[in-house]
């Protein structure tokens, strides 16, 4: 088999491949590249409400007088009180602070923004292990991909041609604005 | 067909109670077996500064932007202990929230300006999208933390 056939088929095979990481990956990256502004794996709500103080003094007394003018029957978590006055219930992605003197709930909620969770979790390789491993082959791919798509193409559109001044372009940005980044920002 | 589809599930199901009962390990694995209790390290920090310690507690906050710290719950009240990790070696899910936690790692003591607090302190804010007043800074502050490098949560 010629070198260029191999090429192509290599590049075709491992971009079909490639195909799904590839999407799970550049989505995650727009989400997390902006993650200073947004969280891209979860939403946060917070909600407050009001009950009656409570006064009890001791740790037990104050959990289950809090629990019960709450409304909440089921068992939590776990409780922890940060500071004196601050009691805080905690539930599978739900913590109620509340401000024992004065009574004010935040309600504070965490739901997983679905799609968007898991394909953050793959591309920072929350998993590890097995994952690990995947994802190396996965970079090992593009690194493939961006080889062999150099030389699926002959003549003047190839690297010889068009294709020179392009990757010569993709070269420049990063360099220039790393250069633009050390010396000049 | 049914059938194989039934034990499948099964299966799933079995395998999904027996994971989720199970610590979730973060990290390298655990080295210590003996526990420190974050109120004696809180009463002498000079103590265990620079050395490797293993705590346990509740999972009272985690970094909601990128999953790179916990706060452990102290055995006394109002009381917490950060652990930090390195961003994207470590990164704990909110859902950790309220679990309980074994973390380990080299505990770090520093002295914080009132300028590096009051960095820390609207960072934080920004983070948690809460108000931060510097006037409430006063001094220089006693920081102590756990540079994490394992955990299991449970």
């Amino acid at each position: 088999m010629k070198l260029h056939k191999l090429n192509v088929i290599l590049h075709r095979d491992v971009g079909y491949l490639a195909f799904a990481l590839t999407i799970v990956y550049g989505i995650s990256g727009l989400a997390v590249n902006h993650r200073a502004d947004w969280n891209p794996s979860i939403t946060q709500t917070k909600t407050t409400m009001a009950i009656a103080p409570v006064t009890e003094t001791e740790r037990d007394a104050i959990v289950k007088d809090a629990l019960a003018k709450l409304g909440l029957t089921a068992t939590p978590r776990n409780v922890f009180r940060p500071d004196p006055a601050t009691l805080r219930i905690f539930y599978e992605n739900l913590t109620y602070s509340v401000d024992l003197p004065t009574g004010k709930v935040v309600i504070d909620r965490t739901t997983p923004r679905p799609v968007l969770k898991e394909f953050n979790d793959l591309h920072l390789n929350a998993p590890k292990g097995v994952w690990t491993w995947i994802a190396d082959v996965y970079a090992l791919s593009l690194i493939l991909l961006a080889i062999t798509g150099l030389f699926v193409l002959k003549g003047k559109n190839g690297l010889t041609g068009r294709g020179a001044w392009l990757t010569t372009i993709g070269v420049l940005l990063p360099s220039a604005y790393w250069i633009y980044h050390l010396y000049l920002e | 067909m049914t059938r194989l589809v039934a034990a499948s599930l099964a299966l799933a199901l079995a395998l999904t109670v027996g994971l989720s009962a199970q610590a979730k390990k973060y990290g390298k694995p655990l080295t210590l077996k003996d526990s420190t209790k974050v109120s004696e390290i809180y009463a002498s920090p000079d103590k265990y500064k620079g050395k490797k310690v293993l705590v346990e507690g509740p999972i009272v906050d985690v970094c909601a932007e990128a999953g790179c710290w916990l706060a452990i719950g102290s055995d006394k009240e109002f009381q917490t202990i950060r652990f930090k990790v390195d961003d994207g070696v470590i990164v704990f899910p909110m859902s950790a929230k309220g679990l309980n936690a074994k973390v380990e790692g080299v505990l770090e003591v520093a002295m914080l300006s009132e300028a590096e607090q009051i960095a820390a302190g609207n960072e934080m804010a920004k983070e948690k999208k809460m108000p931060f007043d510097p006037k409430t800074v006063k001094g220089p502050k006693l920081s102590i933390q756990i540079k994490g490098e394992a955990a299991e949560v449970k």
